[in-house]
């Protein structure tokens, strides 16, 4: 029993791993196709991704080995995660990787309700204007009805505000976000109508939306490319090396800050949702059979309906925490890079499970952080994306592959008892 | 207001059409000739994507690689004519196959090897829009744009004797792929409601099971469905390429292969309703760059962008509306029909539970 356990939780986590290997192969076609050396250009790749400064080879991954900082001239070795000299380039995968986290939560809830929602770019958009607008206009009122400038502040009042602003800014980018999501969630349950196609178009306007604000009332400044105002200190959520830790070298160059915690803490509380609570149950219910959910006693729709608006909440969480504590103000482009479709992948590439997601976000912002700074050869940063969409290929072909297994298992050592008259038969035939 | 949604009569349908076609016609001659025009040019790819997308959804396959297509279609065209000189016409044939051969493998590994068809054109999208930019500087070394005089833009072709006619010449004087796309329209109407093959598309599509028991080899008509698709698609990707400005930009359709599959939906998956809601699409955008252009208007030019948008999802809500309304009304006639026997039952259930 244990050991059949054993062998489906090998399988299970065997088939990610070969699809990446896979992936990795087939992309290496087209390494080679721009006449690089593929295992060059992935050691490069790797290294750029999660190794740390001074990373030239697979192995200093793991162990690297570096002058000592008493002793220059020996060379010390050190586990390489945790060497920080000049910042590590996980640190900058973290920054990356708040977002991913948040989005492919967001698709996870909606998955688990059985709701296709891909609407997490326009919810994620949404939620970040209102945070570059609350990041500003708030504070500046709050200084207006205090009478002080925000020069003069004083120290108790800043404080408050320190800890009140990025909450009130979160606060409304999640009921954005959760309401612009709430909308397809109301007409596939109300209507019936494909929640894939409405969050589809809610994306496209979200993104006009936001792309008419940051050019026309929210634009701050007459510069090329249009961007909002600056949100205020006190609202601005401060990567860990410029406050909170700013002599932990390994954070240096990195803009990662509270935010990193916060898509921790909604993970373990997505989990515990998921499948600890009676609503996490319920939702999860409808989404096997929903008339059966109802014939139970489960109130579908309103779970349907709890679960697209938490998904919403949490893209526009991720929209918050960019702005609020990487970008600190929406430019023109923002809206319509496609941020959020990064994290349904993630979360189809995870199969909806929350430690997935952090494997994957990780390995996620690592190809895309390492494919960025790739400066190999002549390799374009697009590599990253090309390995992502094979590997997402590769992985969903689980059933292929499983049929393939089970064909080859049956070849190799076919079950006795049956094989011996088919055999026969065959022969006699 | 049950009566009024239930818009099943033919009378109201048909007053419907002919206030559309009226609507059409006056805009046709009564706006300037530059917004006609532009209007028609930048309705030609959503034409072809959307035929694209409701020639694959009558076969009952959601294609939402129509993006994936449409960009492989307009990186292929520019790639075979920069450097060669040849022929433009060569550059729509090898995009329109380009698109069909994405189309194809889209099919075999959704049908052979039964991948999640959201996941494979997400991936396929993901694919399609970095590996064109990778080879347009791994083979082409340039960055983000492949533009050059070698490559040749469709010639623009007058019609004989309609570009004399004063008001009408405003359908003449496009390239040919706008023509094209017209004849497509009424090709994929004939193919789809007059055609052997069509009529099995169309049965699929509504009865998958029942369409394999009456002896339709289900798994060919879809992969052929899905082929054809992608060749439109692909033509739609290279009158974005060659069509208007004979170069190659990244993320070249920006989008509009989603819209031609929100374009196909709001047509109800009919090509004459698609050709007219393209057109309508086609026009919203030349609008707002007409307003920022020649008006000099302060009006959002990207609200105006969201207007077919938000018009794609009020037909939505619009037509579920509708579904909702005829199902009530059944009901309700139902209940008028056969109340007095559901009562006399319900009665009859109440008394011998009682003994």
């Amino acid at each position: 029993m244990t050991s059949l356990k054993l062998r489906q939780y090998l399988e299970n986590a065997a088939i990610p791993i070969f699809a990446v290997l896979l992936g990795l192969l087939v992309s290496s076609l087209f390494v080679l196709a721009a006449h690089n050396d593929p295992v060059q250009t992935y050691q490069r790749l790797f290294c750029e991704g999660f190794g740390p400064r001074g990373c030239q080879t697979f192995s200093d991954l793991v162990i690297f080995r570096a002058p000592d900082a008493a002793n220059p001239d020996v060379l010390q070795t050190f586990f390489a995660p945790l060497y920080g000299i000049g910042g590590h380039t996980l640190a900058v995968v973290l920054e990356r990787i708040t977002i991913l986290i948040l989005t492919a939560l967001s698709a996870t809830v909606a998955f688990q309700a059985g709701l296709f929602s891909i609407g997490m770019d326009g919810q994620l958009v949404l939620g970040s204007i209102t945070a570059a607008f609350l990041g500003y206009w708030l504070p500046n009122q709050v200084y207006a009805l205090a009478g002080v400038d925000a020069k003069t502040a004083t120290e108790p009042l800043l404080t408050i505000m320190h800890l009140a602003m990025p909450l009130l800014c979160i606060a409304a980018a999640m009921i954005v976000g959760g309401f612009y999501s709430w909308i397809a969630g109301y007409l596939k349950v109300k209507l019936n109508v494909n929640e894939l196609i409405v969050t589809i178009i809610l994306n496209a306007i979200a993104v006009s939306i936001v792309h008419y604000l940051v050019n026309n009332p929210l634009r701050a400044d007459f510069t090329n490319t249009a961007r909002t105002a600056r949100i205020d200190d006190t609202a601005w959520l401060v990567p860990f090396n410029r406050g909170l830790l700013p002599d932990v070298e390994w954070f240096s160059g990195s803009r990662v800050g509270i935010g990193i915690i916060m898509a921790l803490v909604a993970a373990v509380a997505i989990g515990f949702y998921l499948w600890r609570t009676t609503a996490g149950y319920e939702q999860r219910m409808t989404r096997g059979s929903g008339l059966f959910a109802r014939f139970a006693g489960v109130a579908n729709e309103r779970a349907a309906l709890r679960a697209m608006f938490i998904s919403g909440a949490l893209s526009g969480l991720a929209g918050a925490i960019q702005i609020l504590g990487v970008e600190r103000r929406v430019v023109d482009g923002f809206a319509g890079a496609g941020l959020g479709f990064d994290g349904v992948l993630v979360a189809v590439l995870a199969r909806e499970s929350i430690v997935g997601i952090l494997i994957v976000a990780t390995f996620f912002a690592g190809l895309e952080q390492g494919a960025i700074n790739l400066q190999f050869g002549d390799i374009p940063r697009q590599l990253g994306g090309i390995i992502i969409a094979f590997i997402i290929l590769f992985n969903s072909m689980e059933d292929f592959f499983r049929r393939g297994l089970t064909r080859l298992r049956l070849k190799l050592r076919p079950p006795k008892s049956n094989s011996n008259t088919i055999t026969g038969e065959a022969k006699t035939i | 207001m049950i009566a009024l949604l239930n818009i099943n009569n033919r009378a109201l349908r048909i007053g419907l059409i002919i206030v559309g076609v009226i609507v059409a016609i006056v805009f046709f001659f009564g706006m300037p000739d530059q917004l006609v025009r532009s209007s028609i040019r930048l309705a030609t790819p959503y034409i072809l994507g959307s035929l694209a997308a409701l020639i694959a959804s009558r076969a009952g396959v959601l294609n939402l690689a129509i993006e994936g297509k449409m960009l492989l279609g307009s990186f292929v065209a520019v790639a075979v004519l920069y450097k060669t000189g040849l022929n433009p016409i060569v550059g729509v044939i090898a995009a329109m196959l380009s698109g069909g051969a994405l189309g194809f493998v889209f099919a075999v590994l959704y049908l052979r090897i039964r991948i999640n068809l959201v996941i494979l054109a997400l991936a396929l999208n993901l694919f399609v829009a970095n590996a064109t930019v990778f080879f347009l500087r791994v083979s082409f070394g340039s960055f983000g744009t492949l533009a050059d005089p070698s490559i040749n833009s469709l010639p623009i072709i007058d019609l004989p004797v309609i570009s004399s006619i004063p008001l009408l010449s405003r359908l003449s004087g496009y390239n040919l792929l706008v023509y094209l796309s017209w004849v497509l329209v009424f090709l994929v109407w004939l193919m789809l409601f007059r055609t052997r093959f069509g009529r099995h598309i169309r049965a699929v599509g509504e009865n998958r099971e029942a369409a394999e028991t009456v002896g339709i080899n289900v798994t060919l008509v879809q992969i052929f469905a899905l082929t054809i698709s992608g060749m439109l698609a692909g033509m739609a990707g290279a009158f974005l390429s060659i069509g208007v400005l004979s170069q190659f930009v990244e993320d070249m359709t920006a989008g509009r292969g989603w819209t031609a599959i929100t374009v196909s939906l709001f047509a109800f998956e009919q090509p004459i309703a698609a050709f007219a809601t393209s057109l309508f699409f086609g026009l919203s955008e030349s609008l707002s760059f007409y307003f920022q252009t020649q008006l000099k208007i302060d009006l959002p030019p990207d609200l105006l962008l969201a207007i077919p948008q938000i018009s794609a999802l009020s037909a939505l809500i619009l037509v579920a509306l509708r579904i909702r309304a005829a199902e009530l009304l059944k009901r309700r006639n139902f209940v008028a029909q056969f109340g007095h026997e559901l009562n006399n039952l319900r009665k009859g259930v109440f008394v011998g539970g009682q003994d």
